[in-house]
């Protein structure tokens, strides 16, 4: 019995210091993934939502792009290079036209084909209701390519995968 | 006394070698079929409607396609980038073969589906088009909404990871 509560603690000991060490010694992939979850920090929109924030959120999601960063959807006409200000511009005018909007991401597959340059296939979420009543749950397959400049990663390639081609 | 021991036993067992080896393979067991071969799903939604309901949960059975190929009106899994989120849809039409929407009904190779699966009104229009090698059409149950709003199309096979157990 005391064997047994001494292995006990020792897999607790093992576990907390995994996780230690994951927490403390982030890989290069958890700092990609990062980047995924600042964008969906910055893209929510919550009801009443204040001006001074929103602003600052936008500008935000400016900083994760690259200088010009490649965007391809065909789906809602949105492709071509932009600059971190227009794409916080677009965002700022996609966001106002939401009454609450949420960005989540699922499925990560992270590879680094070479040094600096990250390549995330991802399935995002985007759901929330418009100003207009309506309301908008789509799921999309991403392609998307992150550089390392300065040591952090940003965008500098997003493609919206289409699924089913109709 | 014998039985309020037994009850006792049963609920707050005794941390002994044997009881830990049986715990952890029934954790080892549920974590491969219930995480990889037989995934619990939330149906999220109303296209699948009255087939699947919003809100209703199911299994994805992802043995179901491992030795024979989706047919015509299986109701079928569709991934994105992984597993946790997928699209559920109808198998409507099979490779080589052109369907087209006139009036809200679906034609297979010139010929009028029977569809007793829909049960909503539908008034889509869709051009004549070939299904692709190796791909399915697939479409929800629900086509009471603008054709625009409901996410079908041809699918390719390396897509469809299996389908609902009922």
């Amino acid at each position: 019995m005391v064997r047994i509560k001494y292995l006990v603690i020792a897999v607790l000991v093992v576990i907390l210091g995994i996780w230690a060490a994951l927490h403390f010694f982030q890989s290069e992939e958890r700092k990609v993934k990062k980047q995924f979850h600042l964008l969906s920090k910055w893209a929510l929109k919550e009801a009443g939502e204040n001006t001074f924030t929103m602003a600052q959120k936008t500008r935000n999601i400016g900083k994760l792009f690259a200088e010009h960063c490649e965007l391809k959807a065909d789906l809602i006409s949105f492709s071509g290079r932009y600059t971190p200000e227009e794409i916080s511009s677009y965002a700022a005018s996609a966001r106002f036209s939401f009454s609450n909007l949420s960005l989540q991401f699922y499925d990560f597959n992270v590879a680094f084909p070479e040094e600096g340059i990250a390549r995330v296939t991802l399935t995002g979420k985007l759901k929330g209701r418009t100003t207009t009543g309506e309301d908008v749950d789509e799921t999309h397959e991403l392609e998307c390519a992150l550089k390392k400049i300065d040591n952090k990663w940003v965008f500098s390639y997003v493609e919206v995968v289409e699924a089913l081609k109709k | 006394m014998d039985g309020n021991n037994k009850i006792r036993q049963f609920f707050f067992p005794s941390l002994t070698v044997r009881f830990l080896i049986r715990a952890s393979l029934v954790a080892l067991f549920a974590y491969l079929f219930f995480g990889h071969l037989c995934t619990p799903i939330l149906i999220k939604g109303h296209s699948m409607e009255p087939t699947y309901r919003d809100g209703s949960i199911n299994f994805c059975w992802k043995l179901r396609y491992i030795f024979s190929q989706p047919k015509r009106h299986d109701v079928v899994a569709v991934r994105f980038a992984g597993n946790k989120v997928m699209l559920l849809k109808r198998v409507v039409a099979l490779a080589g073969e052109r369907i087209e929407f006139r009036n809200g009904k679906l034609f297979v190779d010139g010929k009028e589906a029977n569809e007793p699966y829909v049960r909503y009104p539908c008034s889509w229009d869709l051009p004549l088009r070939q299904i692709e090698k190796n791909c399915v059409y697939v479409v929800g149950d629900n086509r009471n909404m603008p054709m625009e709003n409901h996410y079908f199309g041809q699918a390719p096979m390396k897509r469809i990871i299996g389908g609902p157990l009922w």
